[in-house]
């Protein structure tokens, strides 16, 4: 065996000495090659700066910090907050004085309801105040698993997911599905958390005009067309819709039946943010797809808070296995925060009882709603935004005094005007430096079931004097 | 970071060719390679080297059924039984063909990153060490399909067709190595 192989190596180093010169010269190409690779030093690619190191310097010097606090000048004072004492429930104590709450999401009076604190206080004898962990550490208490559970069962998708923070609910759940690359259309009004939620997902936004569905189809028109000159580009985009059901900066509905005929007609998929219309609309609460009959598989994905109807804290996604599954791992709020206090989760399931044994609030508060909404209309100097069925609508300046701060002053009149009278109202406020489309200044006016007839008359009553008294 | 660590990186793929024992586990995987198609009693000694070769830089560039067909045509072609020790200078060339898959085909990872998907329209090396040039990694990856293929073009005695298919495969390999060619897609193949 050895001989045969020396003999083998011979014939090999044989045909070494009779190489052709071509590939001789290539191998010699080689090795020099690799002898640069060995002694090149290592660079980024974008390395190059056209700046020398004594302009850098230069700049380094010049720059002045700000200071920490910046100086408040004297037409802008400090803002002053309303200071609540005592739950915000339909007998609010602001500033000593007790009003009527027409200012918290407080839909189906779910906040003061004893039944509902009974049951919380009984799950935090047993659990205790929080869960010190996210859901994947020690952190998913049965109570977790329940509502999930009833959740889905409630709005009849096959799951349901749990957030511990209202906010991050939809500000977790669009990065989980749209990355870069990805093409967002976003209603103008959306609300922050989805505006958050989208710049977290770094994909490419196109906003169309409010409730607007031709404004719609003309962009969905537009990309169809760049995806036609792009085929492969097209093939690996994901594209969705971002809507949300009850729009909390303007209280219009979204037009549900004629979206999904246009997610079908584009290939788009729905994203629906149900905070303020999950408890409000449809004949038994289940939001926006009930009150227009669209089938709940058209949806991709439903995500609500349950800080308003449900009177807890968090949100909950809901939609098919398939879609919320992903968020188990990639919805950040989910993997990263800890989970939603196990007394919270109670206190959301007894709601979700009162919800399903009395059907009649719903209809109710949609009743008080129109009743309200029929008594501000014609107010001079003041107009109404929002559907007649919405809890949640907004007053406005009809003749704007030109600057948006004078007109937070005029409409903060109005706001401490009704409180010296017992009528606690709000002004909607925003962060105005970071939203993308400021809505303008105005009063939010909420309704809720446990408001009476009478409340909600001299409630109307009362702004109408405001406005006559101030705006005159 | 190393293989199997807890790590805060965001992007493994960029780390995972500096991790311990990586560059070990790749030349006995390339020497594993080269025993098995050794084993094969068709292939001769020169085919069993360019197939090394050509395998190395394609593997699955091309899918299954593609991989199957070159592998029946280079089995018509050899049919002496090869020597074990010596070694086959052939199907080296086989072997670069899977350098050229996973390493400038394959794009993205194949794993969720916190990132928001930086990385999707990347190929892995572009997304070696966050696009740095010249690091030892990279050094690495560019001289071994060097080595291979002067042992391909020594065991095959620089037999005139052998030695095209090994350079063209060499080549196909090398030059998306380059820095110049860092995010370049020729005739816009494979950019989304």
């Amino acid at each position: 065996m050895a001989s045969g192989q020396q003999w083998v190596l011979v014939e090999m180093v044989q045909a070494f000495y009779e190489a052709p010169a071509y590939h001789l010269i290539l191998e010699g190409i080689l090795i020099l090659w690799i002898i640069r690779l060995l002694f090149s030093k290592t660079y980024k690619l974008q390395d190059s700066s056209d700046l020398t190191e004594k302009e850098i310097e230069e700049i380094i010097e010049e720059w002045q910090p700000e200071p920490l606090v910046p100086r408040m000048s004297k037409e802008k004072p400090a803002p002053s907050y309303n200071i609540v004492s005592g739950p915000p429930c339909h007998k609010i104590t602001v500033n000593g004085k007790q009003c009527i709450n027409f200012a918290s999401f407080n839909f189906l009076g779910l906040l003061d309801n004893d039944r509902v604190k009974n049951q919380a206080l009984q799950s935090l004898r047993k659990y205790g105040v929080g869960t010190c962990g996210p859901r994947g550490f020690y952190g998913t208490f049965d109570v977790h698993l329940e509502l999930e559970d009833r959740l889905a069962k409630f709005m009849r998708t096959e799951e349901a997911i749990i957030y511990s923070y209202g906010f991050a609910t939809i500000a977790s759940a669009i990065p989980a599905y749209s990355k870069r690359g990805d093409i967002v259309f976003v209603d103008e009004a959306a609300c922050f958390s989805i505006q958050k939620g989208l710049q977290a997902s770094r994909s490419h936004i196109k906003y169309f005009r409010h409730n607007d569905m031709e404004d719609l189809e003309r962009i969905l028109k537009q990309q169809e067309l760049e995806d036609q000159k792009n085929p492969r580009k097209a093939r690996v985009t994901r594209r969705f819709i971002v809507v949300e059901g009850l729009y909390m900066n303007t209280g219009a509905i979204c037009p549900l039946p004629e979206l999904v005929k246009l997610k079908y007609k584009y290939k788009v998929r729905i994203f629906l943010e149900e905070s303020l219309s999950f408890g409000v609309l449809g004949q038994h609460g289940r939001g926006v797809t009930e009150h227009f009959g669209v089938n709940i598989d058209d949806i991709d994905l439903i995500s609500a808070n349950m800080e308003n109807s449900l009177a807890s804290v968090g949100g909950f996604c809901c939609g098919r296995s398939f879609v919320i599954d992903h968020q188990r791992l990639s919805g950040q709020g989910y993997c990263f925060s800890a989970s939603l206090p196990p007394m919270l989760a109670s206190a959301a399931i007894e709601a979700l009882n009162i919800m399903e044994e009395d059907q009649d609030i719903f209809r109710l508060l949609r009743d008080k709603c129109k009743l309200i909404h029929k008594e501000l209309q014609g107010i001079s100097g003041l107009k109404v935004v929002g559907e007649s069925i919405s809890p949640a609508f907004h007053l406005q300046l009809e003749q704007s005094s030109g600057s948006r701060e004078s007109d937070v002053r005029i409409l903060n009149r109005i706001v401490e005007y009704c409180m010296d009278r017992k009528i606690a109202l709000t002004q909607a406020h925003y962060l105005e430096k970071e939203e993308k489309f400021l809505p303008p200044p105005s009063i939010r006016v909420v309704v809720t079931v446990e408001q009476t007839e009478e409340e909600l008359e001299m409630a109307a009553n009362l702004i109408k004097e405001a406005a006559q008294n101030i705006l005159q | 970071m190393n293989v199997g660590v807890a790590h805060s990186e965001v992007n493994p793929n960029t780390r995972i060719m500096n991790s311990r024992g990586i560059w070990l586990t790749y030349a006995l995987g390339v020497g594993m390679l080269h025993i098995v198609l050794l084993s094969i009693p068709f292939f001769s000694v020169p085919v069993v080297w360019t197939l090394t070769n050509v395998i190395h830089n394609l593997v699955s560039k091309l899918d299954v059924r593609s991989r199957t067909r070159s592998q029946q045509t280079d089995r018509r072609a050899g049919r002496r039984e090869g020597l074990l020790i010596v070694g086959s200078p052939m199907c080296l060339c086989f072997i670069l063909q899977g350098m050229y898959v996973f390493l400038h085909a394959v794009k993205g990872t194949p794993f969720e990153t916190p990132d928001q998907g930086k990385a999707r329209l990347l190929t892995h090396w572009e997304q070696l060490d966050y696009g740095v040039q010249f690091t030892s990694s990279r050094k690495f990856f560019t001289i071994s399909p060097i080595i291979i293929y002067f042992l391909a073009s020594f065991y095959t005695k620089y037999d005139p067709t052998h030695c095209f298919i090994n350079t063209a495969s060499l080549l196909s390999v090398l030059i998306p190595k380059l820095p110049q060619l860092h995010g370049v897609r020729i005739f816009g193949i494979n950019k989304y």
